[in-house]
């Protein structure tokens, strides 16, 4: 059975380029945001198990929607895709639960390699 | 031709090492007959390519050059601020540019020109730009453009226009401001005052019997009344007065944040320094007098020309009243 | 006002090449300066040049304006012009961290001009599979007056900019500046094919 994932970036651009990117069977169970609340108000339905999650949006933005999640003790695994790459923002958003940090352009082997070594695949 | 040879060379490895040799001979030619200075330095400054431009235009003996770091080669450079460059040019792998214009020169070279410039180094234009080898990680490669007769016709081209910009302002003959850029400042002082509801005087003033002076002892000594007393009378003044010919005999002066009284005690302390001024023109003595019309702008005036109306009137008052004097209107 | 006629869908790619772009530039920045780089989305917008001109000719407290040419293949080339308000540009050693004497304001203010460009430029340009050159930068002298003479007398006619709005706060030290990147026509026909290619390849 494929897991339930979000895919939250403000630009459609790159949340294509992540649906593309994650295995072909998984397509049918994927749902979209584009912004942090939107994502925040799917998340708290529960039933999300991968969350790839953009750092720079309108609003609320991926550190807000990683505080969001600790708060609501929800458990699911989140990979930030970021164009700011700085060390620094990618040792706090790991401090705040995310597994991995990729970095934009997303590349499709890179994150099935790291999909495989959370056991997601 | 051309292409069956290159079809061959690709087929025949021992033709091709040759072509690569050819290659190879033609780039070193090419960058040792450049008029541009090539000088390759590997990622600890030491130096890996040096082209001819620089072994010409240096003493220095080669050996001394190649293999060696750069400060030790060139003791010249400034070494905080190049290794700051070369590092920002290899760590960012962006090119990096040094202009004349802000650094006359980074190598002392001696220029070559038959001109005089200000300094006796070539002027130079350098391009830093990082090289990417399979061996031995990144280099930078340093173009130095001599840009001697840029700098030279520039700075040139610079003192041309500011003398130019300055002749445009000065009357030629007492080197006072002429009639428009003196003007030009009246209009700015007026709205200055206006704007800040600060006081602004005039004076207007004329040399006494000018015409005679000129019909007695000609034109010649004209001049050298009109120079004598615009010297005497821009020496009394502050500096942000401004002082201007106005035409013929007759000269302004503006008076900024200057009332009435202030402007009065200046045009009293101007007449009697003209007055008793020895001016002598082939060993016979001249007196030579001025009279003085004083305005400060009051709150009737709508623009800059009353005022001079005002103080053009108060000097046609100090005329009718003898000459030699200030007159006021206003006070 | 003069647009790039992008489409939705070809402006959201652009922005997001630019984010990238941005991204990559900020890390090397920090890198380099050795300090964190606070960065914000950068704003983009297309401006017809003749109104840009006239704003910033009006602009009263701009201080200083540095321009680059970049040139790439396929026709891609134009200006960077980085606009700098008279508040930031004293920062500027304090951020780049020179000694004192080690370089005139100018020579620093061209320095973090051309680095700024630079790091963007060829970030953005291997994006879209292409590679910059770059001219030197050249300080604009007296702006107020000159920027408009200075755009009319560029090696290209182009009426239309895309300006793009950065805004980068260094730690300890806040600094802002606009790049403004003058495109002829022809390089943002050539720009819109790409984009498109790159849409193309996610459909």
């Amino acid at each position: 059975m494929s897991p339930s994932v979000l895919i939250c970036d403000d630009s459609n651009m790159a949340r294509k380029q992540v649906l593309r990117s994650l295995p072909e069977h998984w397509q049918d169970s994927v749902q979209t945001a584009t912004n942090g609340l939107e994502a925040l108000k799917i998340l708290r339905g529960g039933s999300i198990d991968i969350l790839f999650l953009d750092l720079t949006m309108p609003g609320i933005d991926g550190v807000g929607v990683l505080q969001g999640i600790q708060k609501l003790k929800l458990k699911l695994n989140v990979f930030v895709i970021s164009a700011d790459i700085q060390p620094e923002m990618q040792s706090k958003v790991k401090a705040l639960g995310a597994k991995e940090f990729i970095r934009k352009p997303v590349k499709a082997e890179i994150l099935v390699n790291y999909l495989q070594q959370h056991d997601l695949l | 031709m051309g292409k069956s040879s290159s079809l061959s060379a690709s087929n025949n490895p021992t033709k091709r090492a040759v072509n690569e040799q050819v290659i190879k001979q033609i780039n070193d030619q090419v960058a040792n007959q450049l008029n541009t200075g090539i000088l390759v330095v590997d990622n600890e400054f030491n130096i890996v390519v040096c082209n001819r431009f620089l072994k010409v235009h240096t003493d220095k003996d080669i050996n001394k050059i190649i293999g060696h770091n750069i400060f030790l080669a060139f003791p010249e450079l400034p070494e905080v601020w190049l290794t700051r460059k070369l590092n920002g040019c290899m760590q960012l792998n962006t090119p990096g540019f040094c202009s004349w214009e802000q650094r006359h020169h980074l190598f002392e070279l001696p220029h070559t020109r038959p001109i005089s410039t200000d300094s006796e180094f070539m002027a130079q234009n350098c391009t830093f730009l990082p090289i990417n080898t399979d061996e031995n990680g990144i280099h930078v490669c340093i173009l130095i453009e001599d840009v001697t007769d840029v700098c030279h016709y520039q700075t040139k081209l610079q003192k041309t226009l500011d003398d130019l910009a300055l002749m445009s302002r000065i009357d030629g003959l007492t080197q006072v401001y002429n009639r428009k850029h003196w003007q030009e400042s009246l209009q700015q002082e007026y709205a200055k005052a206006r704007r800040y509801n600060k006081s602004l005087s005039l004076i207007m003033l004329d040399l006494d019997y000018f015409k005679l002076l000129n019909d007695n002892f000609g034109h010649q000594c004209g001049d050298m009344v009109l120079i004598e007393v615009s010297a005497l009378i821009s020496s009394l003044l502050r500096v942000e007065d401004i002082f201007g010919r106005y035409g013929g005999e007759e000269f302004a002066i503006i008076l900024p944040e200057t009332n009435i009284n202030g402007a009065l005690e200046l045009a009293q302390r101007v007449c009697k320094n003209v007055a008793a001024a020895a001016l002598t023109y082939n060993e016979q003595t001249l007196n030579v007098t001025i009279s003085l019309g004083v305005a400060e702008l009051s709150k009737h005036e709508t623009n800059y020309e009353e005022l001079i109306t005002l103080a053009d009137k108060a000097l046609y008052q100090a005329k009718h009243d003898g000459r030699n004097q200030v007159s006021s209107l206003t006070a | 006002m003069s647009e790039f006629n992008l489409t939705e869908d070809q402006l959201d790619c652009l922005q997001e090449l630019i984010n990238i772009a941005m991204g990559q530039a900020s890390d090397q920045l920090a890198r380099y300066l050795d300090t964190f780089v606070y960065l914000e989305v950068p704003s983009i917008e297309s401006v017809d040049a003749q109104v840009l001109m006239s704003g910033l000719s009006e602009q009263k407290n701009t201080l200083a304006v540095v321009s680059q040419g970049f040139f790439g293949h396929e026709g891609i080339r134009g200006e960077a012009l980085l606009v700098y308000q008279e508040e930031d540009s004293g920062r500027i050693s304090d951020l780049l961290g020179y000694e004192p004497d080690e370089a005139s304001q100018d020579e620093q203010l061209i320095d973090i001009s051309s680095i700024l460009t630079t790091t963007f430029l060829n970030v953005f340009a291997r994006q879209i599979e292409n590679q910059m050159s770059y001219n030197a930068p050249k300080l604009l002298p007296h702006v107020q007056s000159n920027l408009a003479e200075h755009v009319q007398h560029m090696p290209f006619t182009w009426d239309i900019a895309l300006k793009v709005n950065i805004n980068y706060q260094v730690t300890d030290y806040s600094f802002n500046c606009n790049m403004i990147l003058l495109i002829p026509e022809k390089a943002i026909t050539k720009i819109k094919l790409v984009l498109d290619r790159i849409l193309a390849d996610l459909s």
